[in-house]
């Protein structure tokens, strides 16, 4: 089979569900109308007083008044602010393991999508940020890292159901002091190349030079093929390159952290004599200053609310970068590279308004349309309007402001976040949790003394009946994974800082 | 030249007599010298699992083959015959995944992960990191194993043993755990190829160094093995013109493996993992079962679905001992270990087959123990006796030939005075190929304990090599019997029987010591505070002390013996 | 040849001069010295807001504030019609000036080797040309605590157990003579703990300990803890008989010496309900008077901390929870749990670079169930009472350092500007580093 087949038929293994006897979605999506919000719509202004009606997943009507319908569940929002979904565009919850596969250079190899776990608490905290997707990265320890996904925190759903269906997969490019491990060193081992930035290029353009040589080996062997020739041996499956192969073909998104101003036009200078565009820059912390390059290049950039001098090439990051670049014309999101962050976006979002002077909807699409046009996937998301996906927010007060809590997040409309049915619910877990604890102390008590008491007993003992597992909104039962001990660093390859 | 009979007769004789005397004086793997091949167990409850239990039978073993298995089967004349009264025979346990009958790894670095000094580093999936798929445990028998007769005097008589260190640390190979020689432990071979995803080194240990990398990785591996078969049948068809594909032993390894029908074990014991398993099966297009499947019981169904066997892991899900008292373990964990024992139950109502294994139980006496925890959470013991015999049997291929008691099938019997699953019941015998093996109770304590000698204990000696310590972690049971292990620089062992009585001590480990196991006996007095003895190995004998390191005084305790103390 | 220039115009062309000095850069020759904003909405967080008032400057002190003060003759005039007065915020704990960048050493003086450092003192350290200064206080802090030993979004070096001794400064000053408010504000000592886990940097990999281990070595950490404070107390015994002596002086011993004589507090960092149950229990057998900083789990032990009359300064609001099963609010909502027990506290940045955030944190308290009042007050006048300052700083009240901001709106809020900014009653300017790239960026002329 020609290598596009093979190689859309890996990615399809690689995260299409695994049988149809998998466990069902849990139930049709109930018909919801929220009712007297101010609709934050992003797209075409604000709508005071505003219904939205939500069908099958999607968002059905949005308007000024929208008769009930039958059977429909009503969310009461007066007072409340409606947007659409947070979408976080650098994010690292929902791995299982370490985020990095740092022992090498080129890491393409590893695709991130392979590791997803539902069950990281951090994908339910998140959505008590309002976050409904999340472009999840591999870390910055490598020149070239691994493939990366676009999941929505479908919480309660295994993994195979988290990637965003249609989302083109991306790969982690790094730039500057992390993959020249700058900032530490690994005990015992000599210093791994590369160690300069013009390492860092030629990383990249070894890379590819690689990449062009095996697409032409196969481009050669497919026409041979197509040819009607017989007896052919295909080359051999490099995995490593495959991905790149991708990005030479448009396949594949290339994401790449980056801070200063001088790796940026580099990268985007390899990227053009190899015949490939870089997707979005990630952290792009000094892209305010070749703001214009970024945007004549049609390159996203993805970036930090405030932060700065933690790093030298840090030091030079300033608060109006997302502002700057705006006005210059380049598409900006901000991200949060980190699972706490990613529970205040709207917060970081409206701290562009002070530093840079953007307009209230212009702070929205930060982290709403914007994110969702650098992930392509502007159609389906990032804005309230008839036919796109029903993730939602609502929040108590306007979200750009410190002072609003997210009370209901909504993905593909559900509500899988609802704060007062959160707090409703901790008496009960708390409950279970002591009653496990006890039980689990009884049951360990009880052996020294079996010894002593024990009579042969009959068989028929009836056994403890299995409880009854919770309804879905709460995290999933069972289950613990070991991880492959690494997440304790956060200093030296962390969440690509 | 004509030499007298007499005394070609006598010297012949000696030497015979001779034989005899050094054959039986060696270790229990040899068998009694002189006994009869021909045995019967007579009026006894026989439970063959392939068929329902049958009363007041009688079975006859020859050549290590049962020849016949009913309620009036005719006993040969020269026959060894056990009065069966009283007596239950079960098939032979199988330990569905082990490393028992190989020597063990090495002992691990002092520190968990880290980097690998030296430069061994892998760069890259062609440097093959921790791959050796060419390992086969049926070339690795060591019959100096102890645990070969431990699992044994536990009712195990067959296990499916494979090397345990890396990605693919090699071929698994069912062995019945009796024999003169290595070469006879040998069922069949290759069973299966194990595959893990958690030996990685982590950060900095060299390619991979990441969960996704080893998947990257494992991907790799198996697409270059689909590869080379056919580059090396076009290369060797038509070499002209072509390029010569490389050598690759791991590759080849895989090969001939899969060719022999060998089953891939996967890891899988969470449900992420589990699932994960499910979908490589269909990636890599492979024959699978899984390995650990203690989350089963959430995924029941879709493992159902994919008929996929599982093995699972008895050594339960359960709190560390030295954990810190302040931490509460998260309710996910305590759901998983509240749940996990009734993951065969589960499988039994989703029809999911499955065997047990031992996992990482250190003593096999607790294997019993753990199925019953099964069966105390719903599961039959009909279906815990088949997940022990037919079920791996099955699994693994050897069906026609092992698990259960039929006429024709393999010796391998577990006589016991009761029901498997009670705890107070007693092993009586074990037949492994048709070489009968009486279990003896260990040696009882004479007299009571004087206090509890339970808790860790830091030994002090002096070896040849220097000052040592050791720790020894010691349960006492109220009749002074003693479980634990012995931990030193050169590993940690469990502690194979002991006791204490009145004030004396004793307890015994099994060592590799160079290149042979031998046993280690530590004796002594226990005066309530502390220990006083020696250590016994290979003629030796070094004296220690011991004492138990302080752990648990309060802060007010200690701020109030240093009140004033100026120092 | 002679210039005439007509009187009138003369007199513009001065005005015209005397404006360019409006507003003054960060320190002029001959500052102003007297400054009143008038007309403005005054929350003095002594008293009643006072929605049309007047605040008056002098000689670096507020001297009045009020609905009725009297302009003096020559005072500098600010219109604050619209506008809102505050004092300005303290963060209380942070390595303001103590670090610049955190992944270079070389510029990172927040935490002395060694376990044992209690006469190091922060001010030494603080470099007043540090970027964060103009940075942070463009957000409307005033003044800071600089406090050795309590790491940072960067940290990565290593704590000991008696770090040294917290600074307290105002963020304007040529020199920290001129910045300083007082030179020995807290004693650090960092609770020591039960280190099950660790993370060995020097080989680079994970170590397990077993517990009983581990509380062996966390014994030993306290025994040592408690033969310095025994040395300490002889040693103050000692020193206070006045005359010559026949011992030799000690410097760390000697910077204990308050400590142990109640007149210098411990700045505990403790999280962990029970390590900050054993610090609390540590601390009142030793008779050592204690601040709790950090107190994650300050809520598990509020009525202790509330019966002891111990104040806790938090960390910031907007950190995960460290267990999974807490509640997703947990550092959220604490602010108000503790409010409502009785527990005095202040919020945090425990940082530099993100102590610009103060403010936020606070309001994120508020939206979490903590008044408005004493989310404000977390941040302006408990800290500065909690570390016994509130004689110079903490309140718009006469005789108090003016330190005051001037702001558009809540200052708590993320969009409100800065308008004007006093520091030791001298207007200074928001001018930092990150306006200046932005500006000189703004400035690119296009391609």
């Amino acid at each position: 089979m020609s290598l596009r087949t093979s190689i859309l038929l890996a990615a399809a293994f690689a995260f299409a569900s695994i049988s149809a006897a998998a466990p069902p979605a849990p139930g049709t999506s109930p018909v919801i109308l929220i009712q007297n919000a101010t609709i934050l719509t992003v797209s075409h202004g604000t709508i005071e007083r505003g219904s939205i009606l939500i069908k099958d997943g999607k968002i059905a009507e949005v308007g000024a008044g929208i008769k009930v319908p039958a059977g429909a569940k009503v969310i009461d929002a007066a007072g409340q602010f409606v947007m659409p979904g947070i979408i976080d565009c650098h994010s690292h919850i929902a791995v299982e393991g370490s985020i990095n596969e740092g022992s090498v250079s080129v890491s393409s190899i590893a695709n991130i999508a392979e590791v997803l776990d539902s069950e990281d608490i951090d994908i339910y905290r998140d959505l008590a940020g309002g976050v409904t997707t999340a472009n999840i990265l591999h870390g910055s320890a490598n020149s070239i890292g691994g493939q990366t996904i676009v999941i929505k925190l479908r919480w309660g759903q295994p993994s195979s159901k988290l990637p965003f269906e249609g989302a083109l997969p991306g790969i982690k490019f790094a730039l500057g002091e992390n993959p020249k491990r700058s900032n530490f060193s690994i005990p015992g081992q000599p210093k791994r190349y590369p160690a300069t930035r013009m390492g860092v290029e030629e990383t990249i353009r070894g890379a590819f030079t690689e990449a062009r040589d095996y697409k032409n080996a196969w481009d050669a062997y497919n026409k041979k093929v197509s040819a009607g020739e017989k007896n052919l041996l295909p080359p051999r499956r490099d995995l490593r390159l495959e991905p790149l192969v991708e990005v030479l073909e448009g396949k594949r998104y290339v994401h790449s952290h980056c801070y200063r101003e001088d790796e940026i036009l580099m990268l985007l200078r390899v990227a053009k004599e190899f015949g490939f565009k870089v997707r979005t820059f990630q952290h792009v912390l000094e892209g305010y200053k070749v703001a214009d390059e970024l945007a004549a290049a049609g390159v996203g950039a993805s970036t930090f609310s405030d932060w700065w001098a933690y790093k030298v090439e840090a030091y030079d990051a300033i608060p109006y970068n997302a502002a700057l670049m705006t006005h210059r014309g380049v598409v900006v999101s901000i991200n949060s590279d980190s699972a706490a962050e990613a529970t205040h976006l709207n917060q970081e979002a409206a701290k562009s308004m002070k530093f840079g002077a953007l307009t209230h909807d212009e702070a929205l699409k930060l982290v709403t349309l914007n994110p969702a046009m650098q992930l392509g996937i502007d159609k389906r998301v990032g804005t309230i309007d008839v036919g796109k996906d029903a993730d939602l927010v609502i929040y108590n007060h306007d979200p750009l402001s410190a002072y609003a809590v997210a009370q209901k997040t909504i993905v593909d409309g559900r509500v899988l976040f609802d704060r007062e049915k959160d707090i409703a619910d901790r008496a009960g877990l708390e409950n279970e949790k002591k009653d496990l604890i006890a039980k689990a102390k009884k049951a360990a008590e009880k052996k020294p003394e079996e010894k002593k008491s024990d009579e042969k007993k009959p068989d028929d003992k009836k056994p403890d009946a299995a409880k009854k597992p919770e309804d879905k909104p709460k995290p999933p039962s069972g289950a613990v994974h070991r991880d492959s001990g690494e997440e304790a660093i956060s200093a030296p390859d962390g969440g690509a800082l | 030249m004509r030499v007298p009979l007499g005394r070609i007769g006598f010297f012949a004789l000696i030497t015979a007599i001779a034989a005899i005397l050094f054959l039986s004086a060696g270790t229990a793997a040899f068998a009694q010298g002189g006994e009869p091949q021909y045995f019967a167990i007579r009026g006894v409850k026989v439970v063959p699992v392939s068929g329902p239990p049958i009363e007041d039978a009688t079975i006859v073993v020859a050549r290590g083959v049962i020849l016949a298995v009913a309620k009036d089967a005719a006993i040969p004349a020269d026959a060894w015959v056990i009065e069966g009264k009283g007596l239950t025979v079960y098939p032979g346990l199988l330990d569905a995944l082990t490393d028992v009958g190989l020597p063990p790894a090495p002992a691990p670095a002092a520190s968990e992960g880290g980097p690998r000094r030296g430069g061994e580093s892998a760069h890259g999936p062609e440097d093959r990191p921790n791959t050796t798929p060419w390992r086969n445990a049926a070339d690795e028998v060591s019959l100096s194993d102890k645990r070969i007769e431990t699992w044994r005097e536990a009712g195990f008589t067959t296990v499916i043993s494979s090397p345990k260190t890396g990605f693919f640390p090699g071929q698994a190979a069912v062995l019945d755990l009796a024999g003169d020689r290595a070469g006879n432990l040998v069922v069949k071979s290759p069973v299966a190829i194990p595959v893990s995803i958690r030996a990685t080194g982590g950060f900095g240990s060299g390619f991979p160094d990441s969960l996704m990398g080893v998947l990257g990785y494992e991907h790799q591996v198996w697409l270059d093995t689909e590869w080379l078969e056919k580059a090396e049948a076009a290369y060797n068809k038509n070499p002209k013109g072509l390029a010569r594909p490389r050598y690759d032993r791991a590759s080849a390894a895989l090969a001939d493996a899969l060719e022999d029908k060998a089953l891939v074990l996967l890891s899988g014991n969470s449900t992420l993992d589990i699932r994960r398993a499910l979908e490589l099966t269909d990636r890599w297009k492979v024959n699978a079962a899984i390995y650990g499947g203690q989350a089963g019981y959430e995924v029941a169904d879709e493992i159902a679905a994919k008929k996929i066997p599982v093995l699972v892991d008895l050594k339960w899900p359960e709190a560390e001992k030295d954990g810190d008292p302040d931490d509460t373990p998260s309710l996910r964990t305590l759901r998983f270990r509240d749940r996990a024992p009734s993951t065969p139950a589960a499988f039994t109502k989703s029809g999911v087959k499955f065997a047990f294994y031992s996992g990482a139980t250190a003593s096999p006496k607790d294997l019993l123990k753990a199925v019953k925890k099964s069966i105390d959470a719903g599961l039959t013991p009909e279906a815990a006796l088949r997940a022990l015999t037919l079920s791996p049997a099955e699994i693994f291929g050897v069906a026609d030939r092992l698990g259960s008691i039929e006429k024709g099938k393999i010796a391998n019997l577990v006589v016991t005075d009761g029901d498997l699953f009670n705890e107070k019941t007693k092993i009586k015998f074990v037949f492994v190929d048709g070489r009968r093996f009486e279990i003896r109770e260990p040696d009882k304590p004479k007299d009571p304990p004087k206090g509890d000698i339970t808790g860790k204990w830091k030994l002090s000696y002096t070896t040849p090599e220097g000052a040592e310590e050791s720790t020894v972690d010691l349960s006492m049971a109220t009749d002074g019997t003693l479980t634990g292990t012995v931990t030193s620089h050169r590993g940690t062992a469990t502690i194979l029987s002991g006791y204490l009585s009145a004030d004396k001590f004793n307890f015994v480990i099994n060592f590799l010591i160079e290149q042979s196991y031998a046993d280690v006996k530590f004796t002594g007095t226990f005066d309530g505070t502390t220990l006083k003895g020696n250590i016994s190995v290979q003629g030796f004998s070094i004296d220690f002390t011991g004492v138990k390191p302080t752990g648990n005084s309060s802060l007010a305790e200690l701020s109030s013996t240093h009140q004033g103390d100026a120092r | 040849m002679k210039y005439q220039i007509a009187p009138k115009k003369f007199f513009y062309f001065l005005y015209f001069l005397c404006l360019l000095y409006l507003p003054a850069p960060v320190h002029a020759q001959h500052p102003p010295s007297v400054y009143a904003i008038t007309h403005a909405k005054i929350t003095t967080l002594a008293g009643a807001t006072i929605d049309d008032g007047t605040l008056l400057i002098k000689d670096g002190k507020i001297a009045a504030v009020g609905a009725n003060v009297e302009v003096p003759a020559g005072a500098q005039v600010i219109d604050g019609k619209g506008l809102q007065i505050y004092p300005g915020l303290f963060d209380s704990v942070t390595q303001m000036g103590l670090s610049e960048i955190g992944a270079v050493s070389s510029t990172v003086d927040s935490s002395e080797t060694g376990s044992y450092n209690p006469d190091v003192v922060a001010a030494t350290a603080v470099f007043p040309s540090s970027e964060h200064i103009p940075v942070t206080r463009a957000s409307g802090i005033t003044e800071v605590l600089a406090v050795p030993g309590s790491g940072g979004f960067d940290f990565s070096g290593n704590r000991g157990v008696i770090d040294g001794q917290a600074s307290a400064f105002s963020l304007a000053g040529w020199s920290m003579d001129e910045m300083q408010i007082k030179r020995s504000v807290a004693m650090v000592l960092n609770w020591p703990e039960i280190e099950t886990r660790t993370f060995d940097f020097a080989t680079f990999s994970r170590k397990e300990k077993p517990f009983a281990d581990a509380k062996q070595d966390y014994d030993k950490q306290v025994n040592q803890l408690t033969d310095w404070i025994d040395r300490a107390r002889h040693y103050a015994q000692a020193i206070g008989h006045g005359g010559p002596s026949d011992f030799e002086r000690d410097v760390k011993l000697d910077a204990l010496a308050p400590v142990v004589r109640g007149q210098l507090p411990l700045l505990v960092f403790a999280d962990k309900a029970r390590d900050i149950r054993n610090a609390i229990e540590f601390c009142e057998k030793q008779k050592l008077k204690m601040i709790l900083a950090g107190g994650s789990e300050a809520y598990k032990v509020k009525d202790l901390l509330r019966s002891k009359d111990i104040p806790v300064i938090l960390r910031p609001t907007l950190y995960l929870p460290d267990e999974e099963d807490d509640p997703y609010d947990r550092a959220l909502s604490q602010p108000a749990e503790l409010s409502k027990s009785g527990v005095k506290f202040a919020i945090a940045s425990f940082d530099n670079s993100f102590a610009r955030r103060l403010g936020q944190n606070a309001a994120n308290a508020i939206a979490h169930g903590l008044s408005y009042e004493e989310g404000l007050k977390a941040v302006t006048l408990y800290p500065a009472q909690i570390f016994g300052l509130a004689d110079q700083i903490g309140t718009l009240e006469a005789g108090k350092i003016a330190n005051v901001i001037v702001t558009n709106g809540d200052p708590l809020e993320l969009t409100t500007d800065l308008k004007y900014l006093f520091i030791k009653g001298q207007l200074t300017s928001t001018d930092n580093r990150h306006k200046r790239l932005y500006e000189k960026y703004l400035n690119r002329p296009k391609p």
